[in-house]
């Protein structure tokens, strides 16, 4: 694409008259180009085009069988007009990027976008800066995130079902993994994240997951050994969660799977004040005598108690919840975490809502206090380790719904955990569910096609040119594409993602800075059943463990 | 030789033929030295007529050659003049697309302009701005014989009047239809 600034305003966008010769058709909406100005170049993106005559009467007088004459008005008398927005200037004495105060002078050149202005804006791919995909119609550029930015916020996944928010989610986790800037923590409800994933492509093979990627800088956590097993998975650790863990907002997060109503919230809080950290278990076990004795001690009602207690039986049936646990599954993870391995948790057969709301904010809840105390910690110089957390949420809209946003640790977590390095990445397909304040507070998205107005609006919410990016939202296609906007992109973009396949598998796992065999920071053996298996030398094998082992260790079988 | 001026303006100027029936082309390129100048023009037209101005030719209803054979005499009283427009001039071997300083002086002789000459004229399309608004009111006919004239010289006519096109439709602020009726009359087969 050549061509010349025709007109246009900074807050319309810039009219370019496409050189004799150029063919319109070859131009597509949502590419890129740069306008060479006096003194900077001005990154753009088309937006729109369309077929303008000089002089209106062109239109029709030329339709004639006279090819000479209609050779000579194309360019002239009728003009192929492409509508282009400016999204970022580069100074070109220093190529510094800015945003765009001002438009390119009349007659400026336009271009098509090269590899190197591509580069200016997002950066050449290195350790912080991830190659997530290529501008549309231009296959070979690698367009980047800048890792360093992206989680310094909580970030969102948004996609209609089926538009591959699971692909784009591992290619970002693939990327803060390999970087090492940041620990990840997935909540990997339908166990796709861990070992393997199934691959929409029936001709490909499974899809690899960060552990087969990773090995050794990956642990497998689950919460249901067996299906691990079935899936031919090797789980690190199995967690198990003490009834003494679960507190009263744990419930009030799970209510609507509970079928709780509000006078049931407000015994729950009567219990826990009673019966103190075993409340749950004790109340369960509670037979009908000493509820109603309870019920006269605290003043409450019990038949309402009574009620309460069976659909707390619920709990019961999950398997994963343990008197007494062998071992204590947050302490563990941190201690992974610590060691700077990443952690995905498997749920298994356990997929219930009930089951990954429960588990996600119980240990999320203990993640984020130990948090805090290590950034302070960090704060008064006492702690060294101090890397950033992920938490990968799916299903965020039942975490972070208006109604629960305010009470749920991710809630807060979404507003001003960035501060204790904790931060979310939320993989959600209705994030017109989610509470309008955390969505405003993330900080890169990358948005898959959206077809509901509503949620439409809701991604877009706090983003500039929100208008022109909702005719591109809405024209992608179902497959590997996206937008990407906000904190970690100098500009929103339009990008073919990368294909998750073995040339991906093979970059991602090529160790260029020796990433993969440096020591993580803060390393340290830890003694007894959950050791860690890391090893400065690096050499040993991957610390999953055989499925019998882990059985034996952890229930004595 | 062709000609020799007998009239002068800065715009145009009118020459008349060496013989009443030899005369240039119309739209046909044509160069006059005057001192260090080359003043070139394009012939927008031409008249014969008797020789004293006054009279006017009786007519015979017979053949040239009949005539030729029985009246010989009356050829030697004919004259043919031609006007040309002014398109530009050269100057210590520069070509300058506008009007010379000074219009030309009568009875400087009027010779044909050579290939190259015309080539070179040529790839400056101001003459067509001279051509379109030729005193004589003919300025459509007279660019397009011009046009003709000049693509048969060009490596590639079609390329060189498409390009010619271009600029014509600017000076016609954009009338396409009086673009084509110009370009209907530059047939180049």
């Amino acid at each position: 694409m050549k061509g010349t600034i025709l007109r246009g305003s900074l807050s319309g966008g810039l009219e370019v008259r496409l050189d004799i010769g150029e063919n319109i058709e070859e131009v597509k909406v949502g590419t890129f180009c740069v306008v060479e100005g006096r003194s900077q170049d001005f990154f753009s993106m088309v937006v729109d085009e369309d077929i303008e005559a000089a002089n209106p009467k062109a239109f029709y007088e030329t339709l004639s069988d006279n090819p000479l004459l209609n050779e000579v008005v194309r360019g002239t008398g009728i003009i192929d007009k492409v509508k282009i927005q400016p999204m970022i200037a580069i100074r070109r004495e220093d190529g510094k990027v800015q945003p765009v105060k001002s438009i390119p002078s009349y007659l400026s050149r336009v271009r098509e976008a090269r590899e190197e202005d591509v580069f200016k804006i997002f950066g050449r791919p290195d350790r912080t800066h991830f190659h997530v995909g290529a501008p549309l119609d231009m296959d070979h550029i690698p367009v980047c995130v800048d890792l360093e930015k992206f989680i310094e916020r909580s970030n969102g996944i948004f996609g209609k079902s089926g538009t591959g928010k699971t692909f784009y989610t591992r290619i970002m986790l693939c990327g803060m993994i390999k970087s090492g800037l940041c620990n990840v923590l997935v909540f990997d409800m339908h166990s796709e994240y861990g070992w393997e994933g199934e691959d929409e492509d029936k001709t490909r093979k499974k899809a690899k997951g960060l552990k087969q990627l990773f090995g050794s800088r990956v642990a497998i956590f689950t919460l249901d050994p067996e299906s691990s097993r079935n899936r031919g998975v090797h789980p690190d650790f199995v967690v198990e969660i003490p009834y003494r863990s679960i507190e009263a907002e744990d419930i009030v997060m799970v209510r609507e799977e509970l079928n709780l109503n509000p006078t049931a919230l407000e015994v729950i809080y009567v219990l826990q004040k009673h019966l103190g950290q075993d409340w749950l278990i004790t109340f369960l076990n509670m037979d009908a005598l000493a509820i109603e004795e309870f019920a006269e001690n605290t003043g409450s009602h019990a038949g309402a108690l009574q009620a309460l207690q069976r659909k707390l039986f619920r709990l019961q049936k999950l398997p994963f919840i343990k008197e007494n646990p062998a071992d204590d599954a947050v302490e563990r993870i941190m201690q992974y975490l610590d060691s700077g391995m990443n952690v995905v948790l498997e749920f298994g057969h356990q997929r219930s809502m009930l089951a990954y709301m429960l588990v996600a904010n119980i240990l999320t809840r203990r993640i984020h206090e130990l948090y805090v105390k290590r950034s302070e910690k960090a704060l008064g110089g006492m702690q060294g380790n101090n890397t950033p957390l992920v938490i990968v949420i799916e299903e965020a809209h039942k975490f972070l719904s208006p109604e629960l946003s305010h009470q749920t640790i991710f809630g807060m977590i979404a507003r001003e955990m960035r501060k204790y390095n904790v931060t979310l990445l939320v993989v959600d397909q209705r994030p017109s569910g989610i509470d309008p304040e955390v969505l405003s507070q993330l900080g890169t998205k990358i948005v898959a096609l959206l077809t509901e107005e509503k949620d439409i609006e809701s991604v877009l919410c706090g983003v500039n040119n929100a208008r022109m990016l909702r005719n591109v939202l809405a024209s992608l296609d179902t497959k590997q594409q996206a937008i990407i906007m906000g904190h970690a992109v100098p500009m929103p973009v339009v990008i073919k993602t990368r294909t998750y396949d073995e040339t991906f598998y093979k970059e991602i796992t090529r160790d260029e800075d020796g990433a993969f065999r440096r020591p993580m920071p803060g390393l340290k053996r830890t003694s007894g059943t959950g050791s860690i298996a890391s090893n400065p030398d690096g050499e040993e094998p991957p610390p999953g463990k055989e499925f019998e082992d882990l059985m034996k260790e952890l229930y004595g079988l | 030789m062709i000609g020799e001026i007998i009239e002068s303006r800065t715009a145009e100027f009118v020459a008349e033929s060496v013989r009443y029936d030899q005369v240039p082309a119309y739209g046909s390129f044509v160069r006059v030295s005057d001192g260090g100048l080359r003043v070139y023009g394009i012939v927008s037209g031409a008249y014969t007529g008797s020789l004293d101005g006054m009279s006017k030719a009786k007519a015979f209803f017979k053949s040239i050659q009949e005539l030729k054979m029985e009246q010989p005499q009356i050829f030697e009283l004919l004259r043919t003049e031609f006007s040309c427009v002014v398109v530009g001039y050269a100057q210590d071997g520069r070509y300058h697309p506008y009007y010379p300083p000074i219009h030309l002086s009568l009875h400087l002789p009027v010779e044909k302009a050579d290939d190259d000459e015309v080539l070179a004229i040529s790839q400056h399309l101001g003459f067509l701005e001279k051509t379109l608004n030729s005193p004589a009111g003919n300025g459509e006919e007279l660019t397009a014989a011009a046009i003709r004239t000049a693509a048969r010289f060009h490596p590639d006519p079609r390329e060189y009047i498409v390009r010619v096109g271009r600029e014509l439709l600017k000076m016609l602020n954009y009338d396409t239809q009086r673009l084509k009726s110009i370009l209907e009359r530059v047939d180049i087969s």
